[in-house]
């Protein structure tokens, strides 16, 4: 119940972003429970994207279609951004703690399920000729997401418009290094269990 | 029962014969489908014939460069480390060699000729390339004339001129392809004096190379060579008149770049097509461009690379095939550049080689030369199977505006090669001819042609709402009706309470 309240509350914030944030961190008019809904069903618009979207606009080869590539590509981006995001607006005198961020994050990213979502089912009886409108969509249900996660942060951290872009800004080159401090970290270990396995061989193979 | 036994061993027999109808090609033929992906196909082509040199009678090949088939079926070889031009007619008999010729009473030979070309009337120029020359000689092999070095303010002193591949169109201009040279194609006119240079390939240089220079020293850009345009190898001229050239020395990363691309412009082309102003007009309307190969190891692997080409061979309705030396492959595009076959290889066996020189066509069959087959210079012959007559027919109905006959070949294509996405989209566009929309649409799908399919889908659309016209009409027509009457029950209900 608490989770369709929340939901409820999203198509209200869409329009009044300004309001709307405000009223979800400092209203509780949102909850965590309404938040993985709302990523979950951006990962299930975005395998039916892949699957579903009709012929002309569909140029992606549906038989390496990976369920699992899919999902991923939404959370992994998701969940770096809200710990690059804490870890950055911590520092920076951010007012939201990490489950604002979550909350926050999931709701500004509702535009790319509710307009993409139906636009699945237009592409399947439109022409490339009106492949215009198609296209137009997508841009806007893209400009609308990051729009609304813009004014987010901006609100729950109750940052200026200045210091939101710079923090955006930062918190995407956060992301970056958040990716490469783990792929060094695999590296690493990857190394470390090698030259233990080389040794523990060549002593095996010595005695 | 020793008679039964007989007679099945006979019958055994019998069938083991007949069975024996086609040798198998040494290679697998194969295309690319729409995501760049090689799907096999039925072989096009089978080789069915070695000729070298020992079995024309005359001594091994050594370092044969080029091949060239009259307009009367003859077969001149330009036996190049051996100074000799091989004439043979189309039974692959020689008729002679000309180790040289006559000229103002002095007996002259060839030094090291790499290029040849044969006019209709069967004059015959040679590009004597260590000679720096073109000789031109009759057709009985008297001594014509020559046509020396290239002389321009535009040419350094210094320049060593070698010319190794020509063509003469009907105006009797020359274009020829010289070592060394990058500046283009070297036009002479009908009196051999030098002209110009023609269909200079542009200069590509990306921005990262750009980015380089700006952190250089004077003496490290000294030391780097300039931005230069690439350096045809090959030249071939097609009835039209067009001339179609062959590059190799386009790097990887600008090949790979064009595929991923799936560029349509002439800016990374190792074929182009030029016109008489040197424009290049290939129509490159394929998923891919022709570039050989859209799906290749990165160097250093076995077998890895991109393809290059050394030769281009023109047929009728835009056809042409070139000869990947470095795979020993032969792709062969249709006039929008849609890969129609690939086929042959590197090897020892009959069908594979092991530095391919020249393609040439001799009626429907291809003809290829080996410079260093199995030591020295050879000859394979190809036949087209059915299959690839089929896909060729089918293709040359559909230019000469024949599509019924056109649709048929390429029904008939269908079934050798469930893969042939040209099929599809040729049944495609038949279908879509006889308002058969829906049909039309599963043929351009199968066949990943998404303009048509879009054309298909829009009649077909049209079709759909009209046929349910009424229905959507008349339901919408009780819909309302149904939401008046509630309203109106409603309001009655609100009064009486």
């Amino acid at each position: 119940m608490e989770v369709l309240r929340g939901l409820r509350y999203v198509f209200y914030l869409i329009f009044h972003p300004f309001d709307g944030f405000w009223d979800l961190k400092h209203e509780k008019k949102g909850n965590l429970g309404s938040a993985f809904v709302i990523v979950a069903l951006l990962s299930i618009t975005f395998i039916l994207r892949r699957q579903a979207t009709g012929f002309l606009f569909n140029t992606v080869n549906l038989l390496e279609l990976n369920i699992m590539v899919e999902i991923i590509s939404v959370v992994l981006p998701f969940t770096l951004w809200c710990i690059a995001n804490w870890s950055l607006t911590t520092l920076l005198d951010g007012e939201g703690s990490l489950r604002d961020i979550v909350i926050t994050s999931a709701y500004a990213l509702t535009p790319l399920v509710i307009i993409n979502l139906p636009l699945i089912l237009v592409s399947n009886v439109i022409t490339l000729d009106e492949g215009a409108f198609y296209f137009f969509f997508i841009g806007l249900s893209t400009v609308w997401a990051a729009m609304l996660m813009i004014v987010g942060t901006s609100v729950t951290h109750q940052y200026s418009m200045a210091k939101t872009l710079v923090c955006t800004v930062c918190i995407i080159i956060g992301m970056g290094l958040i990716i490469f401090i783990g792929l060094l970290f695999f590296s690493l270990i990857q190394q470390v269990v090698s030259f233990i396995a080389t040794i523990y061989k060549e002593i095996s193979l010595r005695f | 029962m020793k008679s039964r036994i007989c007679l099945i061993l006979s019958i055994i027999m019998v069938v083991l014969i007949t069975s024996t109808a086609f040798a198998d090609a040494p290679y697998g033929s194969y295309t690319y489908d729409y995501w760049g992906d090689p799907v096999p196909a039925p072989a096009p082509y089978v080789p069915t014939r070695l000729i070298d040199g020992e079995s024309l009678g005359i001594g091994p090949l050594r370092g044969a460069n080029d091949l060239f088939v009259s307009d009367s079926n003859t077969i001149y070889i330009a036996d190049s480390d051996n100074n000799r031009i091989i004439v043979l007619n189309d039974n692959w008999e020689v008729e002679r060699v000309i180790e040289g010729f006559e000229k103002d009473g002095e007996e002259e030979t060839f030094n090291k000729p790499q290029g040849l070309f044969v006019t209709s009337e069967e004059v015959l120029f040679v590009a004597d390339t260590d000679n720096a020359r073109i000789v031109e000689l009759s057709p009985d092999g008297e001594f014509v004339r020559e046509i020396g070095p290239p002389k321009a303010d535009i040419i350094p002193a210094n320049f060593e001129y070698k010319p190794m591949s020509l063509v003469v169109d009907r105006a009797k201009r020359l274009y020829v392809i010289a070592q060394g040279v990058n500046q283009g194609i070297l036009e002479f006119d009908s009196e051999g004096t030098f002209r110009t240079y023609m269909g200079a390939p542009m200069v590509s240089a990306n921005i990262l190379q750009y980015v380089i220079r700006l952190f250089y020293t004077d003496e490290q850009l000294s030391r780097t060579i300039d931005f230069v345009p690439t350096e045809y190898n090959n030249i071939s001229m097609d009835s039209d008149g067009f001339i179609y050239a062959t590059t190799s020395s386009i790097s990887v990363y600008d090949i790979q770049g064009a595929i991923s691309a799936r560029a349509d412009d002439d800016r990374v082309a190792p074929v182009r097509k030029l016109n008489a102003t040197g424009t290049d007009i290939l129509r490159r309307r394929g998923y891919f461009p022709p570039v050989g190969d859209v799906h290749f190891h990165s160097r250093g692997y076995f077998d890895g690379g991109q393809s290059m080409f050394n030769d281009v061979c023109v047929d009728d309705y835009g056809i042409y095939s070139v000869l990947d030396n470095r795979k020993g492959r032969i792709f062969t595009y249709d006039g929008d550049s849609n890969i129609l076959f690939i086929f042959g290889g590197k090897g020892n066996r009959l069908g594979q080689f092991n530095n391919p020189a020249a393609l040439s066509k001799i009626n429907e069959n291809f003809i290829v030369l080996d410079k260093t087959g199995s030591g020295q210079g050879q000859i394979t012959m190809f036949e087209p199977t059915d299959y690839g007559r089929m896909v060729i027919q089918a293709v040359s109905h559909h230019n000469e505006g024949r599509y019924e006959e056109s649709t048929a070949a390429w029904d008939e294509v269908l079934k050798f090669n469930a893969n042939s996405e040209l099929a599809y989209i040729g049944m495609g566009k038949a279908y879509l001819d006889q308002d058969e929309f829906y049909t039309a649409m599963q043929y351009f799908r199968l066949g990943n042609k998404r303009d048509y399919y879009s054309k298909a889908f829009q009649l077909y659309r049209k079709d759909v709402i009209a046929q349910y016209f009424g229905f959507i009409v008349g339901t919408l027509f009780v819909v309302f009706i149904a939401l008046y009457v509630r309203a109106k029950l409603k309001r009655r209900r609100e009064v009486e309470a």
